[in-house]
């Protein structure tokens, strides 16, 4: 049991001392597939190490919640991170502390008072990207209701440690629900981790922000927060889909220390072939217009609920 | 071979959802070009099936079926479309439709429902990899069959005519994998005419009606004739 | 070896017209090649009349009675049109536009002639799509705005038709796993009771729906008034007479088919589909604008009879439902080049435009007076022996509320004709403007309007005995 708790915290401090990493490194390839040359890969460690130094400047309107909201953006993901699996194909300790919608509901705490905080300043901008941050997570609702339901009903279970075994054999991992599902969560991903085409995340012009204008208030340590939040909910997002729901591939089967390590250089060389993807599509696609996100949400829509049909026409 | 039919099944589901996707993306796609492009993967994911039919249940003449549709529905016909209705695919770009694309898509959705349902009507597939395809190509008709109504213009319409065509051979050959090589050939071909003949006259309404906003047209009526 | 030659003849005649070789080549063959098939598929009804196989490729081409009845049909009209085409295509200048026409035309009544022979089913849909394909361009042949939509909403519509029924076909295939037949008309009905219902009834109500468009049945006619007014008007008289009788031949086929398996009821779904028509269409016959929409109407009426004729079921009405055919397609065709003619002199397709048609032009006026006289069914000509037939069949049957309804809606079309053309032919003629000349009709015209009447005439008083005896055979094919 032990082991098992040591392996969960394993998963969790791999999460939050890698996520910069991989925020970094997508930042750098994006750069470099457009022949710039594009900052250091270890730029968000300096960025975050800098914003700890700095002192922090909290408007006299603002009010508890504005001091709390960088403490919970940067819990969420590592509450999530407990549930899923990021290096071990077996259930670790926590695992059946809640299923998907448990994991989903925590990263949308998260959100949420992310979404309070913005509108608790009263900087004009933070409500303007709060209401649109809500409008695109109002269009993903269905889409993530619908996508975790089909993998559960396929799989039987919500459960992501159950779920995933269930893409181990070469027919299932054909199978017309499980691609239409993985694309539709990409299309999800994009949304709701304010990427191309959904939001600019390098955007620095306040007027076309949607998810980067809430944090604009933000300075100092809680900047840093919010901000290292933000990678880690992107990379547990990325464990969700390649570990979940693509292909368990690359994980830990065994149950000692050497396999578990073993498992976190495999599973990062998954998360780089997804960012070189992700790369393609952001490099490739442009910025969608605000009343066109919702289209794109619709397409993401419309394919899940294929993947549900074909899914469940099969049986 | 035996272990090999879960996996061919598997495929020629995925076939089957990319099928029932690009039916959607027909009807929601804003771009004239965008249309092409999804007839193309439609039809593509149709040779895929037929392909995937032809090994499963071991029936030689689909793939000679196969061949063909590749060369004529995702090659040729998009090349006809681009030589006959040139202006027609590149200088407008962005089409418009009777319905908004969200309200549109529902109905779609809904329409893929019934489609579920009705296929019970229809008789059961022929093999068990091909169960698949009965309700999905049934939807895919009746997909066409609404694109059809709510697209305005001449080439989006003449795509929902295929995709009528290739919901009913999407559907027909799990059903009746085994029919006649000679009628199966016909289909294709019949289609080819088609892309032809309504490529021309599209090109005849551009001259002498001034747009291919078919939608608009609307001098023959009951008693509104002049 | 004959039915070869009767598809060859329009084939050649095709690849003639559409070389450069002077104005009057592609006219002159396309005659001779359609008073060649005429000839040849009279003399293979007469064999099949009497009770001999006319057999192409076994299994794949043969005929019998009901298809040599259509196929006569589609030959005898074809040839009419070709005659009517000589005068009234003559105006158009542009001699390639002349050929193209000539080459559509006969490709035209090529795929008409193949659907009666083809015994395959599967075939039999791509001729079917041929003949619609073919017919694109002829209506769009006076390449008017309007003509061009007609043609436009004539293509999606009915091509849309036939993808549906494609499916219709696909799984009608599928009746061959339950026994040990060949895909053919025929095979099919000594399946049938050996075949799933479901199987049956989804291909029926695909071909019905699919193929329904085709034929012009409410609701999926709107096309039909649009193509057959805008279209020149011999393509209307082969449109009209018997590219829709084509169609509703398929689906007619069906019917025995259905029957045959004793477990679906396919005779109410004929009669109800059937009824719809003709009510729809006797109704929208009153408030037509336009000559040309109202013979278009009228053919949407003819098909719901003949439907609801097959639907009644027994020799009698089967009979009644062949004779019908029969009358309709000499008749209609006979409408048009009346139709065609009064064009040619009024150049006006408004029934409001025209008055005393009679004076202006004694051979349209009369020609137009008789034609409708003829299609509304008065006695003695031959509409009103075959309708009389069905309605007499239909009571001897107790279908009561059908045959009410038919008859009402019968009556109320013929009222609508005539009312029509009665205000066109008769009454003051509008006076002609100062120097115009009065149009002098080709003589080709005059011509196809005198054979085209004679059988109308003589069919109403007088009954071949050959003939007689294909329509037998033909109500035999539908009862099977």
């Amino acid at each position: 049991m032990a082991r098992s708790i040591g392996f969960n915290l394993l998963q969790v401090l791999f999460v939050i001392a890698l996520a910069p990493l991989v925020s970094g490194v997508l930042a750098r390839l994006k750069e470099v597939v457009q022949s710039r040359r594009g900052p250091s890969i270890f730029q968000p460690y300096r960025d975050l190490r800098k914003f700890f130094n700095k002192d922090e400047v909290v408007s006299e309107h603002a009010s508890w919640i504005f001091r709390v909201t960088p403490y919970v953006v940067f819990v969420a993901p590592i509450f999530v991170t407990t549930l899923i699996p990021v290096l071990t194909s077996y259930p670790l300790f926590f695992a059946f502390m809640g299923d998907m919608l448990g994991g989903g509901f925590v990263l949308a705490l998260g959100g949420f008072f992310a979404t309070l905080a913005a509108v608790d300043t009263a900087n004009p901008y933070g409500p303007m990207g709060a209401s649109r941050t809500r409008m695109v997570g109002f269009l993903a609702e269905p889409v993530f209701m619908i996508v975790f339901f089909t993998v559960s009903f396929i799989a039987g279970s919500t459960i992501p440690y159950i779920v995933q075994e269930h893409w181990v054999t070469l027919p299932e991992f054909f199978a017309p629900s499980h691609v239409l599902l993985v694309i539709a969560f990409v299309m999800l991903i994009l949304a709701e981790a304010g990427r191309i085409p959904v939001d600019n995340p390098s955007g620095h012009f306040e007027l076309a922000m949607i998810d980067e204008s809430k944090n604009l208030e933000y300075s100092g340590s809680g900047m840093a927060l919010m901000k290292w939040g933000g990678q880690m909910k992107l990379l547990v997002l990325m464990c969700i889909l390649l570990n979940v729901l693509v292909s368990p591939w690359g994980l830990a089967h065994g149950q000692s220390i050497g396999d578990v390590l073993l498992a976190a250089p495999l599973v990062l060389f998954k998360i780089g072939l997804f960012i070189l993807v992700l790369v393609v599509i952001e490099s490739s696609l442009a910025k969608l217009r605000l009343f066109r996100v919702s289209e794109f949400l619709g397409a993401a829509f419309v394919t899940s609920v294929v993947a549900m049909i074909t899914g469940l026409l099969r049986f | 071979m035996d272990t090999l039919m879960p996996v061919l099944a598997s495929l020629n589901g995925l076939a089957a959802g990319v099928f029932l996707l690009s039916a959607f993306g027909l009807l929601a796609t804003r771009q004239m070009q965008g249309c092409v492009r999804f007839f193309r993967l439609q039809s593509l994911a149709l040779v895929a099936s037929i392909f995937l039919i032809a090994i499963g249940m071991r029936v030689p003449d689909l793939i000679a079926v196969a061949l063909l549709d590749f060369t004529i529905k995702p090659l040729l016909i998009p090349w006809l479309l681009r030589r006959y209705v040139r202006e027609e695919l590149f200088r407008r770009r962005e089409i418009d439709q009777v319905l908004n694309i969200p309200s549109s898509l529902l109905v779609a959705l809904a329409l893929t429902i019934t489609a579920y349902f009705l296929a019970v009507i229809l008789p059961p597939a022929a093999g068990s990899m091909g169960n698949i395809n009965v309700p999905v190509g049934l939807a895919g008709l009746l997909l066409g069959a609404f694109t059809l109504a709510v697209r305005r213009e001449a080439v989006p319409q003449l795509i929902g005519i295929f995709a009528i065509e290739n919901g009913s051979l999407f559907a027909g050959i799990a059903i009746a994998p085994r029919l006649p090589l000679v009628a199966e050939m016909a289909f294709p071909f019949d289609m080819l005419i088609i892309a032809l003949v309504i490529g021309i006259l599209t090109r005849i309404t551009q001259e002498r009606v001034g747009t291919t906003e078919v939608g608009a047209l609307r001098s023959l009526r009951e008693g509104g004739a002049e | 070896m004959t039915l070869f030659v009767i598809l060859a003849l329009p084939l050649v005649a095709a690849l003639v017209s559409s070389l450069p070789l002077g104005r009057r080549v592609a006219p002159a063959t396309t005659l001779l090649a359609a008073v060649g098939a005429v000839l040849i598929s009279g003399r293979a009804a007469l064999t099949v009349a009497a009770g001999a196989q006319v057999v192409g490729v076994a299994g794949w081409i043969e005929l019998d009675g009901l298809g040599a009845l259509i196929l006569l049909l589609v030959a005898v009209v074809g040839m009419t049109a070709a005659l009517f085409s000589w005068g009234y295509v003559a105006r158009e200048k542009d001699s390639r536009h002349l050929r193209r026409y000539y080459s559509n035309y006969n490709l035209f009544v090529f795929a008409m002639l193949a659907v009666p022979m083809l015994v395959e089913p599967a075939l039999v849909w791509t001729a079917v799509e041929l003949t619609t394909i073919f017919g694109i361009y002829l209506v769009a042949f006076d390449n008017t705005p309007e003509a061009v939509e007609a043609a436009w909403k004539y293509s999606i519509l009915t091509i849309m038709g036939g993808a549906m029924a494609l499916l219709g076909f696909i799984v009608l295939f599928r009746a061959t796993r339950f026994g040990d037949a060949p895909f053919t008309w025929r095979g099919l009905v000594t399946l049938a009771p050996k075949v799933s219902s479901g199987v049956l009834e989804s291909a029926f109500l695909l071909i019905l729906v699919g193929f329904g468009a085709k034929a012009g049945l409410v609701p999926l006619h709107t096309w039909l008034p649009d193509a057959h007014s805008q279209a020149p008007s011999p393509v209307c008289a082969l449109l009209s007479g018997v590219k829709t009788t084509v169609v509703l031949y398929v689906i007619l086929r069906m019917l025995p088919i259905l029957n045959a398996s004793g477990r679906i009821d396919v005779d109410r779904w004929a009669i109800v589909v059937g009824l719809i028509s003709v009510g729809i269409a006797a109704f929208l016959i009153l408030q037509v604008t336009d000559y040309k929409r109202l013979f278009a109407f009228s053919t949407v009426e003819h098909m719901g009879i003949i439907l609801t004729a097959a639907g009644l079921g027994g020799a009698a009405a089967h009979y009644g439902a062949v004779y019908q055919i029969l009358n309709h397609s000499l008749t209609k065709s006979f409408c048009f080049f009346a139709a065609g003619t009064t064009m040619l002199t009024v150049d006006t397709r408004q029934i409001a435009d025209v008055r005393g048609l009679i004076r202006t032009s004694p051979v349209a006026g009369t020609a137009l007076l008789f034609g409708g006289i003829a299609i509304a069914g008065a006695p003695p000509l031959a509409v009103f022996l075959s309708e009389f037939s069905i309605l007499r069949s239909g009571i001897a049957g107790q279908h009561y509320v059908a045959i009410g309804l038919l008859a009402a809606f019968i009556v109320v079309a013929f009222f609508g004709i005539l009312h029509h053309l009665n205000r066109m032919t008769f009454g003051q003629a509008e006076p002609v403007p100062g120097d115009a000349a009065p149009v002098k009709l080709p003589l080709s015209s005059v011509l196809t309007l005198i054979i085209a009447a004679a059988p109308i005439v003589i069919l109403g008083v007088y009954m071949p005995p050959p003939l007689h005896r294909l329509l037998q055979m033909a109500a035999e094919g539908l009862a099977r």
